[in-house]
């Protein structure tokens, strides 16, 4: 079918003064395969959708340029309006006159809309229609980790509908509820409980993840338990694997036993009374090390607190400074000091010597300004805040990347922070750095929004070939499969002697830096392909 | 298109920058003009030659931030890239000060005006900007 384009410009409301619009039709009527030129004032409002309306089914075009305003605030709805008109939206071209054209000089700058919109004609008239189709995939869902946030959002998936299958290394769900006080034991029971009762989640207790391939919407994942490997398939997966504590063994002077103890222990103990006996002074020490984080924190809070109320302890706890950042926090300070725990701020490391079966401590309290020495029956020693056993194995099997202390690194912290790199697996929870519970839930809410947006009922929306590897070119140097940051590229059979890279389009995020890499330019990018973007180098100057 | 300056610009930043600019009415020298692309990654050696050999002034790819690109290994692709067309352009005689690679962050307008300025006053001082 020959090419034949329609140009559209908007003058913005009459506003964009320093362009000659007449001018710049007459210019560009006579350009090869033009078939009209329309000025008009709103094309974003009713009457410009109306006058594009009837313009293209008129005169029956098959490439639209339209000179407006950033692509970034017209395109969703100009491409929107080609659907309806059943017209692609990829025969669309967009020149953006106002914000970096007229608005962006003083003066006349007739000449350089004329060349930007040449330049959006030029690449019009390269481009070629992207179809959708709608691919129907595995819905299911696998949410790896059986602590709270992977139990809440088994819970929340299901009462979408989602089917989940949920994954516990250890033998009973549960996770760091076990051994955390306050809010988390007071939900460990009820949360198991509605979780077991649920109609949509399976539970897979004593299972490991061994291998994972496939892409989104098609996950194949070897799942190991006891001495049996199975292997099911999934739409999405989601880990929720959580964090591990340890005491750090360097930082603090003497070895853990009977009066130094770690948070866990202190947990256990307060939940069952028949293990110690009561402790006449407890001392929590915090920032040992560094700057402590935000959930040893809590825990340090809530324990001493809880020992406070139950056990009617001396309790101490020393600090540099207390980092109160996660909501209810400084409430829960506030609370510790009124019942009447000690804070005790130091700047110089304190002293912890054993004495005489009990630990002493000796600190300069830089609020009273002198020095400080206490005699503790119990020491709760500082822990460090640590990825799980297995993340670094399980990332590299996956290969998404860690951040600098070994926690799954999220795609982009600040637009989407529960996605990976790879379309389809998901990050919740302390598996992903220091949450609160607040930023936790926040997590939890976020994953399911995606999931559900991804296994929406009828299938996802996915554009073909949009980004298309020529079989023939391909030389099957494996470049593009290691270049991809999306780990998008696979390597499928052509025929009996032919092997080639394939992008799936659904795993695939449009970036282009795979056709840019490839050696033999077997991959094109419709859209920004070499062509259409040498034709837009091409056209700046001629006019 | 003598005087010209090319810009690829990605569009999760340089691009948004250079609306932001417009916008905020800061105005800067007529002769660039912007390529969208999706991700500077997408830049390759040829598109930045053929901008040179249809005798741009200068060609910029303009990407996300260190450590902040969307596609993750986009900007540092594109700046080993930049690179290499620079040294291609030393080996046939032509000055590789005509080929920059910069980063900014789509909120990030002045940065961007700062560039075009920073690149027009170099194409002065050379006499090319005639």
């Amino acid at each position: 079918m020959p090419v034949k384009t329609g140009i559209f410009l908007c003058d913005c409301g009459g506003s964009l003064r320093n362009i000659d619009f007449p001018k710049i039709g007459e210019n560009l009527v006579d350009l090869k395969d033009v078939a009209f030129v329309d000025i008009s004032h709103n094309l974003c409002l009713e009457e410009g959708t109306k006058a594009i309306t009837s313009r293209i089914l008129t005169e029956n075009i098959n490439r639209v340029v339209i000179a407006a305003c950033s692509p970034q605030l017209c395109e969703r709805n100009f491409a929107g309006l080609l659907e309806k008109l059943r017209l692609n939206p990829n025969l669309l071209s967009l020149a953006n006159i106002r914000e970096q054209c007229s608005w962006a000089h003083k003066g006349d700058v007739t000449g350089k809309a004329l060349e930007l919109i040449t330049m959006a004609v030029d690449r019009a008239q390269l481009l070629q229609p992207v179809e959708t189709t709608k691919v129907v995939v595995n819905n299911e869902v696998l949410v790896v980790g059986g602590g709270f946030c992977g139990m809440k959002l088994s819970l929340e998936l299901s009462q979408l509908g989602i089917r989940t299958t949920l994954m516990e290394r250890e033998p009973t769900l549960g996770g760091k509820l076990k051994k955390l006080e306050g809010f988390y034991s007071s939900q460990r029971e009820a949360m198991i409980k509605a979780v077991e009762k649920a109609e949509n989640i399976e539970i897979l207790t004593s299972a490991e993840v061994t291998g994972v391939e496939g892409k989104i919407g098609d996950f194949r994942v070897r799942i190991r338990r006891g001495t049996k490997e199975i292997l099911r398939t999934f739409g999405a997966i989601v880990f929720a694997t959580g964090y591990k504590t340890e005491v750090a063994a360097g930082d603090f002077p003497l070895k853990p036993g009977v009066n130094i103890i770690s948070q866990e222990r202190l947990a256990e103990l307060l939940q069952d009374p028949s293990l110690g006996t009561r402790p006449e002074n407890i001392g929590f020490i915090l920032d040992l090390s560094d700057e402590n984080s935000r959930l040893p924190t809590l825990a340090t809070l809530n324990s001493a607190l809880t020992v406070k109320k139950r056990w009617g302890s001396e309790v101490y706890v020393l600090c540099k400074n207390v980092k109160v950042d996660s909501e209810g926090v400084e409430k829960l300070y506030r609370e510790a000091r009124e019942q009447g725990v000690m804070f005790l701020k130091f700047d110089e490391k304190p002293r912890i010597s054993a004495d005489d079966g009990r630990v002493k401590i000796e600190a300069k309290d830089i609020l009273v300004g002198q020095e400080v020495t206490l005699t503790c029956n119990l020491v709760v020693a500082e822990e460090k805040f640590l990825p799980t056993e297995g993340t670094k194995d399980l990332s590299s099997l996956l290969k998404l990347r860690t951040d600098s202390q070994g926690f799954y690194q999220e795609e982009n912290v600040h637009l989407y922070p529960v996605a990976s790199e790879r379309k389809g697996i998901y990050f919740s929870g302390n598996c992903r750095g220091d949450l609160d519970l607040g930023r936790v839930l926040t997590d939890i809410s976020s994953a399911v929004a995606r999931i559900r947006e991804l296994l929406s009922p009828g299938g996802i929306v996915a554009e073909v070939d949009r980004v298309k590897v020529d079989p023939q070119k391909c030389v099957a140097c494996l470049t593009c499969i290691r270049a991809c940051p999306h780990n998008a590229v696979q390597l499928v059979q052509i025929d009996s002697e032919k092997v080639a890279a394939d992008i799936p389009q659904l795993a695939c995020d449009r970036c282009g830096i795979c056709a840019a890499i490839c050696p033999a330019k077997a991959i094109k990018f419709e859209g920004y392909s070499d062509d259409q973007i040498l034709a837009q180098i091409e056209a700046i100057g001629v006019s | 298109m003598n005087g010209k300056i090319v810009a690829f610009c990605c569009e999760h930043s340089a691009y948004l920058a250079a609306d932001a600019a417009g916008k905020q009415g800061l105005h800067y020298p007529e002769n660039l003009r912007v390529i969208r692309v999706p991700c500077a990654g997408r830049v390759d050696i040829i598109h930045i030659l053929k901008a040179v050999e249809e005798n741009a002034t200068a060609v910029l790819v303009l990407a996300c931030e260190d450590g902040l690109c969307q596609h993750l290994t986009g900007n540092v692709r594109a700046k080993e890239r930049v690179k290499y067309s620079e040294t291609l352009l030393k080996e046939v005689g032509i000055d590789g000060k005509r080929v920059g690679m910069f980063n900014l962050a789509a909120n990030a307008p002045h940065k961007f005006i700062r560039i075009i300025n920073k690149m027009n006053e170099m194409i002065k001082e050379q006499g090319e900007g005639k």
